[in-house]
Order: C-alpha cells, then structure tokens, then sequence
C-alpha cells in the first residue's frame, strides 16, 4: 500500500488522488484528503489534517470528514473540509460553518469582448472603486433600518428585486433562486442587525474582490454554450460574504452552544467545533439565523452586481441589458444544509457542512436550477489576483464521492504576516500592470500584499485534481482584467 | 504587557503576556487593533467605555474582543490603545470587565477587517510571575 507520511499523521493511498486517514482514538470515521501529491505536500504543511481528524470526533459523522484539494489550515474546521453531519442523531456546527456565513463568489456575464475593454481599463477600475463600497467602514450601497434588515433576513433576493435591485432573471440563476427557507430573522442577535444595517452591498477586506475578467479558454464546448461562455468575453466574478452579520451570528451560537452544551463541547478536542446537538432548540434556532444570514449574503452580492451593471452602463455607455449582464450562477462556499443524501443505499438527511468548499450536485440533480439541470449547476472557483479562475460543473462522481461538493479557490499556501514580509504591496500592483495587463485598486497597500499571486497554491492544479476526480469538470478558464478589493 | 502577531495560514494569531490580568486581556486588545492597522497614529479619536460580563475567564476573553469588534462596525472607529482597569469575578459566578479604548475613525486610517475571534486553540494561563494568552483571529 502507497502511504504519505506528513509527520505525526500517515495517509493511506485509496486510488489516484483520494489519501484516507485510517480511524483511531476517538475518531468517529477516516477521514479522507483529494489531492494529488503535490497538493498533500502543501496541506500537510501546516494543521489542515489534524484538524480534519478532529472534525470526524463530530457525533453524525457519516462516511468520512473530506478535504477538498485546495484545503489549508483554518479554524476548528479546515478550511476546505466538507463534513455531513446526520440531521437526527448529529449536530450541527457554527465553527464548521464559519464567521463569513454565504461567502461565496456570483459571476455575471457580459457580451463585450476584451478588445472592446482594453484602453479604458483604469477609467473602469476606479469608477468600480468609487461606486462599490469596500474596506472597512465603507458604507454599504444601502444604508437601512433594523426593519430593511428584517426583511432582507426573511426574503433574501426577492427583497432586492422588490426594491429595484434585482431582475427575475437573476433569482432564477441563484441557488434556492435567492431565497432560503426557513429563515427566521427574529433568530439574529440585535447585535448582529446593528453591524450588517451599514453595510448592505459591501465588499469588505481581506480576500474578498470584485474582478473583471476575460474568458481565455472554453474547455468543454458543450457546457460551454449552456453555460453562455465563449472565449474573449468579458465577465465580472464578486467574492464577499455576509458581513458582521455573519460573523456575529457565528459567535452568537458559538457561545450559546458554549453554555447550554458543554457535555458536547468538552468531548470535542478543539472548541471552535462547537455543535448543537440535531433536535435540541439550539440546532433549530442556529439553523434559522443561518438560513436568514444566506439571505444577507445573497443580497449583499446581488446590490454590488447590479451596481456593477450600473457602472459600466456609464463607461460603455450602453444599457447593461444590451451588454447581456446576465448572472451566471452564484455560490456559497460557507454553508450548512440539510440534505438527502445516499449512504450505503440508504437515503439519509445530513447537515451538509461545506467550509471552503462549493457545492457541486451534477446533472439531473432536482436541486440543479432548470437552466442549467441538463449539464450540472455551474461551480465557480476564484484563483488569485494574478492567476485564472475557473468555471466547472458539478460532476456525476461527487454526490458519491464528496456529499456533492468540490474546491472553492487556489486555497492560501503564505501566512499574512509572512506575505507582507515578502511582497510590497505598490510593487505587486505595478508589476500586475506592467507584466500582465491587471489594473488592482484597493483601500489597504496591505491587503494587496497579503493577497499576491505568491500566497496561494496553484489553482491550475486544484482544478486538475477536481477534474480528473470527476467531483467538479473544468469548462472554462478566465484571467483578471481589473481587481477592487478592500 | 506587550504582544506579537504570529503566523497562520488564513488568519493571524496574537501571542501576548501580562503582569496582570487586566494587562494580559489589553494586550491580545492591542493585538487585534495591531492586525487591523500597520501604522496607529499616537493621538485622535475619542476615549470610550467596553464593559462586558461572562461565566468564566477564557469567555470573557472572547467576549471582550468580540465586543471590540462589534463597536468598530457601529461606532465605525478603530479601536487602539486598549486599557482594562478591573477584572472581578469567579467561576461560581460572574466574570466582570470594565475598561476603555480610543476610538480612532475608520477613514482617518488605512485598516482592514478582522472578521471575528475565535475559540480555536485560545490559551489563557498563569505562568507564575504573569499571564499569557493566545488567539486567533479570523481574517
């Protein structure tokens, strides 16, 4: 038998690309890491697989926790770790799920092509900076009351399309077409309300972009045309999350899981992997404020598109309905959900956590939209600010494989702290100009620096991995254009 | 009381010691503003009051950051120069905070956002001659 020895753990080959984590202690299930070597070498860098043992300590455990190829070190859970956990004897986690509920990355397509873009890529990248609010402290496209908040909470994108912000078209390319059942706003925390009523259509910091891109590659003709994707088009890729709404209602649980269910809490060897027990009113009522801070996200993604639409209404001067600024797809890539899954024939209902992982249900799915259930829901994954992205689909291995799920970017090889020894964040920017055509404009000098190409793995072959697997198939690759960031 | 930023993949970490707890807690508090900031002008913004409660000390360590945080969304400042002047309590009872921080505006600095505190791997500890303590933060 191949093994990986990567210190204190040992991984056994299961086939090409899968490494397993043989159970041991009070490990639950194996756990299992996709990857090819070369990824595993990065991923055993730092703590990815002791976390991800510690993840299959979870009670519902089911099959195997699972590390997605472009996984790294998070917290509690790694980032890139897809855990479905069973929705009547298990639990569910807000740590698994993360601070930034919904992150997830939406793109929107566009009928102009790279030539029609170039010599006014600076006039775009700084009317985009000026008019999508980023940073910290930044406002919002929206300022609202706590009852706009309400409403967003229960609504999600059906608010936005009431209001102006919105088209049905974009609700019918969004998962859950914008809105998730079984949000309950009264379940969010005054506290959280307060942070996120300023900052409705926000960017944020961090990882979180904005980017123009040019398709360069259309891999799969087929999936391609459904998909609406040809070589040379410009499309706009938007990263962000669900804000300090998010973030609080995370720690919200996290403390209330803290103090009414520390017999499960002290069992579990890391206490960010807090968990409500399935059936307790905890799970019940963290489910609720989860679903309604999806809404947030969704919202937030939305507001920024359609100002994006508005933006280069003026640049091109054009309507954005003649430049077919239509959405692609969106997807989270911080989430738990109920599904139906099959384990071992038999149909179960699991929370489905997926940490840096995007969902990826393959043709046929009844959860795929009508658009797109002929070739799988459209899966895309954000590489860096100087490498390409990518457009897959949901491949017809994955729900046996990952609970229906794949990658969700380049995943981070750097520490910050180590990225802004390295890089500048002035040269970055001007050497992403000179050499390769990219227009950067961001609040922090920091933040481009703790976001250089240099800092992340190489999603080339997080996508490889993925492809070959059979979880997520490429279709189409882009390359930035222009990039705001916080 | 002093700090150091330290390396994690995604996030960052903050390593800090005290002689006492107040100081170990104002230090991790100067940590975060740290992460957020690179260079925290010496004076500006105003001196405001952070007062928290919680059922043990580790807690009221995350409760206290969290609520820096929480107050840098509404009140829209940075929140520097950290001071905690009592800590009182016990684990039958009640853990109690009282403190301050200057609140520096947020568009007369170059920040960025630390989305929350986290749990993972938190250490708070007597040492004998002072505290330490260490978070992570989630980037």
């Amino acid at each position: 038998m191949t093994t990986f020895d990567a210190g204190d753990v040992t991984l056994e080959k299961v086939r090409e690309y899968v490494w397993e984590i043989p159970q041991e202690g009070e490990m639950r299930t194996p756990a299992r890491v996709l990857a090819s070597e070369a990824l595993l070498e990065e991923i055993s860098e730092d703590k990815t697989l002791q976390q991800l043992k510690n993840t299959t300590h979870l009670p519902g455990i089911t099959k195997h926790a699972i590390c997605m190829p472009d996984g790294h070190q998070g917290y509690g859970f790694p980032v890139g770790g897809v855990g479905a956990l069973d929705a009547e004897n298990g639990c569910i986690s807000p740590g698994a799920v993360g601070y930034d509920i919904n992150c997830g990355v939406r793109m929107m397509k566009t009928n102009l092509t790279y030539d029609e873009l170039q010599g006014r890529e600076e006039e775009l990248v700084d009317s985009l900076f000026a008019n999508v609010p980023s940073g910290l402290g930044g406002g919002g496209i929206v300022e609202a009351g706590v009852d706009t908040v309400d409403e967003i909470l229960a609504r999600g994108v059906d608010w936005a399309l009431e209001h102006g912000h919105a088209v049905e078209d974009d609700l019918l390319h969004c998962e859950d077409e914008g809105t998730r059942e079984g949000a309950d706003p009264s379940k969010v925390s005054q506290k959280a309300k307060d942070r996120g009523k300023n900052q409705i259509g926000s960017l944020g910091s961090g990882n979180h972009f904005l980017e123009v891109q040019r398709v360069t590659d259309v891999f799969d003709d087929e999936v391609g045309e459904a998909f609406g994707l040809e070589e040379d088009q410009i499309v706009v890729l938007i990263h962000c999350g669900s804000r300090g709404l998010g973030h609080q209602t995370c720690n919200d649980y996290l403390r209330k899981i803290e103090q009414q269910h520390k017999g499960l809490l002290d069992r579990l060897p890391d206490k960010e992997l807090a968990a409500a027990p399935a059936g307790s009113q905890l799970a019940e009522d963290y489910y609720a404020a989860m679903n309604a801070a999806i809404n947030f996200a969704w919202v937030n993604r939305q507001l920024i598109m359609h100002r994006t639409r508005q933006v280069f209404e003026r640049v091109f001067d054009r309507s954005w309905e003649a430049m077919e600024m239509d959405l692609l797809y969106d997807v989270a890539h911080n989430i738990a959900k109920k599904e139906t899954h099959t384990v071992d024939g038999t149909e179960r209902e699991l929370y489905v956590h997926r940490k840096g992982a995007t969902r990826a249900f393959p043709a046929g799915h009844p959860e795929v939209p009508k658009a797109y259930r002929d070739v799988g829901q459209p899966v895309i994954i954000p590489g860096s600010m100087g490498a390409g992205s990518y457009v897959l689909r949901g491949g017809e291995n994955s729900m046996e494989r990952t609970f229906g799920s794949t990658a969700h970017g380049a995943g981070r090889l750097m520490s910050r702290t180590q990225a802004k020894n390295e890089y500048w964040g002035g040269d970055v920017k001007q050497e992403l100009e000179d050499q390769q055509q990219i227009y950067v404009k961001a609040q922090s000098g920091a933040t481009v620096a703790e976001e250089a190409p240099g800092v992340y793995k190489d999603v080339d072959e997080v996508v490889r991995v993925s492809d070959e697997l059979g979880i997520g198939d490429r279709v189409a690759r882009t390359f930035p254009v222009c990039n705001i960031k916080g | 009381m002093s700090f150091e930023l330290r390396d994690h993949t995604a996030d960052v970490g903050v390593a800090a010691t005290g002689e006492r707890l107040e100081d170990v807690f104002a230090a991790v508090a100067d940590g975060l503003a740290a992460a957020s900031c690179d260079a925290i002008p010496d004076d500006g913004g105003d001196r405001f009051a952070v007062s928290v409660a919680a059922e043990s000390r580790e807690a009221l360590l995350f409760d206290y950051l969290d609520e820096l945080i929480y107050l840098r969304d509404v009140r829209t400042v940075l929140p520097v120069d950290n001071r905690v002047e009592q800590i009182d309590g016990s684990d039958d009872g009640e853990w109690r905070l009282e403190g301050s921080a200057r609140g520096i505006p947020l568009d007369a600095v170059d920040a960025r956002e630390i989305k929350a505190v986290t749990y993972s791997e938190m250490r708070l500890e007597d040492v004998g001659d002072g505290w330490e303590a260490y978070v992570v933060f989630d980037v």
